[in-house]
């Protein structure tokens, strides 16, 4: 297998060792898996309607965490703490949206959305200095800040920032000149879409050309090396990923703040920071297949709805059939490795 | 004696498209020393691992007192009476020396018993209850060792025992073989050091491009014929240390005065004071773990004193001793490791882009100027032999070094030919004027090489007086200075 197409041939194969596994799942369960891959496919790209409105608007948080965690892992960070990264970035969106809703959107919406990303650059933060400063594993000082982050965000909508009426744990909503204009007229894809694929196309281009990208490559594939023959300071350069990756993810709040739901809300997220994971592995951690596997990711999602209305399969098997994917991708990784490993 | 004890034939083993062992042959007799020479990538290790049960061959039979046998993992080697001792070490450093040989096969109390036994009988004594991560390089073979007399072999596998050890332990692992043999064992073993094989080996077998050229007398072979066996032609290629530079009115272009370092409250270096001066190479012998990696990365920059000052130009060519964890990345392709140290170099930036056309185009020029075996730039560097990936990292570190050049064990692990290649490269850049600074636990490569001698141990650094330039006199400074 050649280095280059290794991840691709490995995500091809990983998406039909799931849809084997999981049809033998579902006889098992008593459905018929045929029906539920027609009813799957129906409700995620059926139509232009359920393409554009339903699969790519679920797919775009799923493509700005993912990113997040690609850029992360290829430094050799493990930032598991999209998913608080998103919440952080969703309250500080929500925030600057209602606090100054007289401005117009071509200030408002950036003030919006910067705002996340510094949000959650800041929620990385403790994370990362505890990494580069004294060493401490960032897995679990990530996931906590998952709970703290989460948990943060449910206290402002029944405090702080719950809505004027006072009845919902939400927020009010944004005004118009906070939203993200649709990208596609008459749909309800919005300019979230296209700022995931310019970002991926820039992550993608920093990697591959720059000095930067070259730092973090080096410090993430061989920490060691780097720092000794490459001269790099590792840690910096640890810090750097870490603060941009949670920037990232936090972007994410503030881009389904402001193009998708226009308020903040306690259960906003229904994981996608940690279904970034499944998205950024099975994309092998390059960025344009995060884009290719995040839309993956937002049509399983988005059949999910089609498959329990019509097929009458609980939506909690597309849960399932994410795990079984990224169970399938570390396999196969594995299986690569060693081979590898045995010449 | 007529039949062997152990009989390796028609043995292949591909990986991919590299063929490890092509037709491989060795036949050891019981109560013998057999020696197994070959250049690197010769397929020493493969064969011995063949034999251990580590990998299975493609092709080819294996017999073991006669009777063919089918060895599929360590296990049946055991069972057969072989043992392989491997060449990286296998032990748990949280562990205790005992801990460890008990780990599989019962309790420390359990096999403590055996254990003094065998210590007693072999005089190959280990400190049981240390822990094996305050253990020197020397002590955990020992305990490797140990691990597989408990076995009681028939067979002893020793892959690169002398590797890492000083002189004076080699001399006690030699004797410990020889006793080993006369009572009865076979033992097998590779070395890299000719001189050392031959003097420890009953017979000896070449191997070349995996497959097996030769097998002599170690008594009556002359070593030349070896070494043409063993490269396909005798092509030493002569080495002389550099004489002397004129240092008039020259400034060292780096002073070390009164170092000292303590990483994690350990004193590693005392008031160490070291110049150099264009033109020289100035080695500096010792055992390891006796300061030596402290003093390479606090001459290239990688640390700073704790008292005491250095004061070195900000581009030091460096070959760190550990090529693959250290020197190179191996899932990079060449052009990508020799950015490693190109992209600091504002000629292969612009901005903040990396030049990576002018980069591959250097990367070819490194690739041609050092006969760098690889197929193109393109290829990771974990693909090429142990040789070319130390050229890659000389080649690139040449290509920034303009007055300083520190190398670690540049040499370590590489066959006769490619060694000789990178301590001509070595000598060349100090007679073009680069201050050089070898450290290394290679005698005879410090001796070779050196215009001043100096030796560390402890932390200390001494000079060597050109009347002490002997491998005695420097092996006692290096073990702790009877003479310091």
């Amino acid at each position: 297998m050649s280095r280059r197409y290794g991840p691709i041939l490995i995500g091809l194969a990983a998406v039909a060792l799931t849809g084997a596994v999981g049809s033998v799942l579902l006889w098992l369960g008593g459905f018929d898996p045929l029906a539920a891959g027609a009813a799957l496919i129906r409700g995620s790209v059926g139509s232009g309607r359920v393409f554009f409105s339903i699969t790519l608007v679920r797919s775009v948080p799923l493509i700005l965490t993912g990113l997040a965690v690609a850029l992360a892992f290829r430094a050799g960070v493990w930032n598991i703490g999209a998913e608080g990264q998103l919440y952080v970035g969703a309250i500080a969106a929500t925030w600057v949206g209602l606090s100054w809703a007289g401005l117009p959107p071509v200030v408002l919406i950036p003030l919006v959305l910067s705002s996340s990303v510094l949000a959650g650059a800041a929620w990385a933060l403790l994370p990362a200095v505890m990494r580069s400063r004294f060493g401490v594993g960032e897995v679990i000082t990530t996931i906590l800040m998952n709970f703290v982050g989460i948990h943060f965000a449910a206290w402002m909508v029944h405090g702080p920032m719950q809505e004027s009426r006072g009845v919902f744990p939400q927020s009010d909503a944004i005004g118009e000149a906070a939203r993200l204009p649709a990208l596609v007229p008459g749909s309800r894809l919005h300019l979230g879409f296209g700022i995931a694929l310019v970002l991926a196309g820039a992550l993608a281009w920093m990697l591959r050309h720059t000095a930067v990208g070259f730092r973090l490559r080096a410090t993430g594939t061989a920490p060691e090396a780097a720092r000794i023959a490459g001269r790099i300071d590792t840690h910096r350069t640890v810090l750097l990923a870490f603060l941009v990756s949670g920037g990232i993810a936090g972007l994410a709040g503030g881009v389904d703040v402001s193009g998708v739901t226009f308020a903040l809300y306690e259960n906003l997220s229904p994981g996608w920071g940690y279904t970034a994971i499944a998205v950024a592995l099975l994309a092998g951690l390059h960025p344009w297949a995060v884009v290719l596997t995040g839309v993956f990711f937002g049509a399983l999602q988005a059949g999910a709805g089609a498959m329990q209305r019509d097929a009458g399969i609980p939506a909690a098997w597309v849960g399932v059939v994410e795990a079984l994917v990224i169970l399938a991708v570390l396999g196969l990784d594995r299986v690569r490795r060693d081979r590898e490993a045995r010449r | 004696m007529t039949d062997p004890r152990v009989r390796l034939h028609g043995i292949h083993k591909r990986y991919g498209r590299v063929v490890a062992l092509d037709d491989a042959r060795l036949d050891v007799r019981a109560g013998e020393v057999h020696g197994v020479l070959g250049a690197n990538g010769a397929g020493k290790s493969t064969l011995l691992s063949i034999l251990g049960g580590m990998i299975r061959a493609d092709a080819g039979g294996i017999e073991i007192d006669g009777r063919p046998v089918d060895l599929r993992s360590p296990k049946d080697a055991w069972a057969n009476g072989v043992a392989l001792v491997h060449q990286h070490f296998a032990l748990v450093p949280a562990l205790t020396a005992i801990e460890n040989l008990a780990l599989g096969r019962g309790t420390a109390a359990s096999v403590r018993p055996a254990a003094v036994a065998v210590m007693e009988r072999t005089g190959l004594t280990v400190p049981l209850d240390a822990m094996v991560s305050e253990l020197s390089v020397g002590d955990r073979q020992r305990i490797e060792i140990l691990k597989a007399l408990l076995r009681e072999p028939s067979v002893l596998v020793l892959d690169e025992p002398t590797a890492v050890l000083t002189p004076q332990e080699v001399e006690r692992l030699f004797d410990l073989v020889r006793e080993l043999a006369s009572a009865g064992t076979s033992v097998v073993l590779v070395a890299h050091k000719l001189d050392e094989v031959l003097a420890i080996s009953d017979r000896v077998t070449v191997l070349r491009n995996g497959r097996t050229v030769r097998t002599d007398d170690a008594a009556s072979v002359a070593s030349d014929d070896l070494v043409e066996a063993m490269v396909g032609s005798n092509e030493a290629i002569p080495i002389s240390a550099p004489s002397p530079p004129d240092r008039t009115g020259n400034e060292p272009v780096l002073s070390v005065q009164g170092a000292s370092l303590t990483v994690d409250g350990v004193t590693r270096l005392h008031e160490v004071s070291l110049d150099a001066w264009p033109g020289e190479v100035v080695g500096i012998a010792g055992v390891e773990g006796n300061g030596q990696r402290e003093l390479a990365h606090l001459l290239v920059g990688l640390a700073h004193p704790s008292a005491g000052t250095v004061r070195a130009p900000t581009d030091v060519g460096f070959v760190p001793q550990d090529r693959i964890h250290e020197g190179l990345i191996g899932d990079f392709d060449v052009a990508e490791n020799i950015a490693l140290v190109l992209h600091r170099t504002d000629a292969f930036r612009l901005g903040s882009r990396v030049r990576w056309r002018d980069v591959g185009a250097e990367a070819n020029r490194i690739i041609d100027a050092y006969g760098i075996v690889a197929s193109s730039a393109k290829s990771p560097v974990a693909a090429l032999s142990g040789g070319n990936q130390q050229r890659v990292v000389i080649g690139r570190e040449t290509a920034v070094a303009r007055e300083l050049f520190v190398a670690e064990n540049p040499t370590r692990g590489l066959d006769v030919s490619a060694a000789a290649f990178v301590r001509a490269q070595l000598i060349d850049m100090a007679e073009s004027g680069v201050a050089v600074v070898v450290l290394s636990t290679d005698l005879d490569e410090i001796i070779e090489l050196s215009t001043r001698i100096m030796v560390l141990s402890r932390g200390r650094l001494a000079s060597v007086a050109p009347s002490e330039r002997s491998r005695e006199g420097i092996g006692a400074l290096m073990l702790g200075g009877e003479s310091a």
